[in-house]
């Protein structure tokens, strides 16, 4: 425990790790979300959230649910604004969607009139392109997802891992230098679910990305993180980020070693001391 | 694929067995306590006159004249339904203002108010096909609306978070969403069109198989009546079947077993 490097939440923002250079990709200091509910009570979904991000940094935030964690991905995405603080990109406030960043949903979402290539191909038809070079680069991302033979089929005919690929493909379609995630391997079994965190490494270390990757499964977040953001719920805030010091490439035997038990552990401690702190209130 | 073709053709053997029993049974039945034909005639006397009405030419003006009102207030009445229920789904303003009315028109039975509509539009085809129409339109209507809700949130979050305006998000995720139950609606009203139409001839009219039916039942034609009877039920099959050949064709994403569609 004692050689764990640990970044308090709050200190996080602003205090670039040592080594880095290049100023934070994207910057969330002071970051509130509250929602009303119908009740007309006030929920603080995220409360004082402050995380910089460098490029091509892969980030795992990991949490139990109603800690706000999809709510951040949501504000990433533009799909929900922020209720007061800062959420930038490149310096300028994300206030919508973003064409540099691509979107994976915990249901892969496939237009189901559509085939394969078509739901890969919508980011670039929703902008009128329908050159020959960008369907060229459709069927190559299929190809590279191992989806080649499937280009033609309906997403129906597909297998839930296959349609997620499927969905990976059209969130890579615009080449997003963001490539956000929310619990994307939530709804499939544990050997696919294996299978493409394998795939997920490949696909980022072959085009290099800054990922944003939800997940409430901690040795997931640790396998595939950088670092892993410690989400708690009520108020969604941020108890943690952590370094994941293990070496890359990183494979399923990864989850052997000691380092990375280590790493896991102390993640389940800071949920283990919440949910104490939670039954003693 | 081979099992499942196999098994339904195995369903169709034993449903057409339990057809010939209850004919082979009513048949029998009608002979040996010799009921009379007035009361319930024979399946094979009620054959030979639906083969009489049809090789006398008796039955074609009058089977013309229904299947152009059923067709003509169809269409009339899905039109209306589409075009209507879009613009109460997409025109906030518009369901807040028209759709009450809607409703209300609905609870009217269509039955009591159609000698009005004799009345408005005379004893011709017109009225029929207004009252078709009026039958048709309101399924219609219902399925469009419920359908427009039915859009997927994710799906539609998804568009919003690729990008697309508000325009592409009609036309490439809320209407194909919306066609699933667009289509269960269109098969209702295929089906009670034939109704609607056989409801405006038996009001007032001088020709048309529901025209037909009220002149031999007061002929005490029995068998006649049961002819024409068999006539109107095969119209109303092949529209369903037509409707859903159609459905089939146009949301085949929806596994049979899934589509909410009447069987």
């Amino acid at each position: 425990m004692v050689a764990l490097k640990i970044h308090p939440g709050a200190n996080a923002y602003g205090v670039p790790d040592a080594g880095a250079v290049k100023p934070a990709m994207i910057h969330i200091a002071g970051l509130e979300k509250r929602f009303k509910t119908r009740s007309g009570e006030t929920v603080n979904a995220l409360t004082n959230v402050n995380l910089d991000i460098r490029e091509n940094e892969f980030i795992s935030v990991v949490g139990p649910s109603g800690c706000g964690k999809t709510t951040l991905l949501r504000i990433l995405a533009g799909l929900e604004s922020a209720s007061s603080g800062a959420i930038q990109c490149d310096g300028a406030q994300i206030s919508g969607p973003r064409p540099d960043a691509g979107v994976v949903f915990q249901q892969a979402t496939l237009l189901p009139w559509n085939t394969v290539l078509t739901n890969v191909l919508l980011p670039a038809h929703l902008k009128n392109d329908k050159s020959e070079a960008t369907v060229r680069r459709a069927e190559g991302l299929l190809a590279f997802m191992g989806l080649k033979d499937f280009a033609q089929k309906y997403p129906f005919e597909l297998s839930g891992g296959m349609q997620q690929r499927v969905s990976i493909c059209r969130a890579l379609m615009r080449e997003p230098r963001i490539l956000l995630m929310d619990e994307p391997f939530g709804a499939l079994d544990a050997m696919t679910r294996e299978a493409m965190n394998m795939e997920l490494m490949r696909v980022w270390s072959e085009e290099k990305k800054t990922v944003i990757f939800i997940t409430h499964s901690i040795p997931e977040a640790v396998l595939l993180g950088d670092r892993v953001v410690v989400m708690s719920p009520r108020p969604g805030r941020i108890s943690e980020i952590i370094n994941v010091d293990v070496g890359r490439p990183r494979t399923l035997q990864t989850m052997a070693t000691p380092r990375f038990g280590e790493i896991c552990d102390h993640i389940r401690t800071i949920f283990g001391a919440q949910s104490l702190t939670a039954t003693s209130l | 694929m081979s099992a499942s073709t196999k098994q339904s053709r195995g369903h169709l053997l034993q449903s057409i067995a339990v057809a010939v029993i209850l004919i082979a049974v009513w048949e029998g039945a009608c002979r040996i306590f010799d009921i009379s034909t007035i009361v319930l005639p024979t399946p094979s006397s009620i054959v030979v006159r639906l083969y009489a009405l049809f090789s006398s030419g008796m039955i074609w003006p009058h089977l013309w004249a229904t299947l152009v009102e059923i067709l003509s207030g169809f269409v009339l009445g899905c039109v209306a339904g589409l075009v209507i229920g879009a613009m109460i789904s997409l025109i906030p303003v518009f369901e807040r203002l028209v759709y009450p009315y809607l409703v209300a028109l609905q609870t009217l039975p269509k039955v009591a108010i159609a000698p009005l509509f004799i009345i408005w539009f005379g004893y011709g085809l017109t009225s029929k096909v207004v009252i078709t129409a009026l039958v048709c339109f309101f399924p219609v209507l219902v399925s469009v609306i419920a359908g427009f809700h039915s859009t997927d949130k994710d799906q539609l979050d998804m568009m919003k978070a690729f990008g697309a305006t508000k325009w592409q998000t009609l036309m490439r995720l809320r209407i194909p969403s919306a066609l699933v139950l667009i289509f269960a609606g269109l098969e209702i009203a295929a089906v009670l069109a034939v109704i609607g139409a056989i409801v405006g001839e038996f009001v007032g009219a001088q020709v048309g198989l529901g025209y037909l039916v009220v002149t031999l039942n007061f002929g005490m034609d029995v068998p006649g009546v049961f002819a024409v009877l068999i006539v109107l039920s095969a119209i109303g099959l092949a529209m369903h079947g037509l409707m859903r050949y159609a459905a089939r064709r146009y949301i085949f994403w929806i596994r049979r077993s899934e589509a909410p569609v009447m069987t």
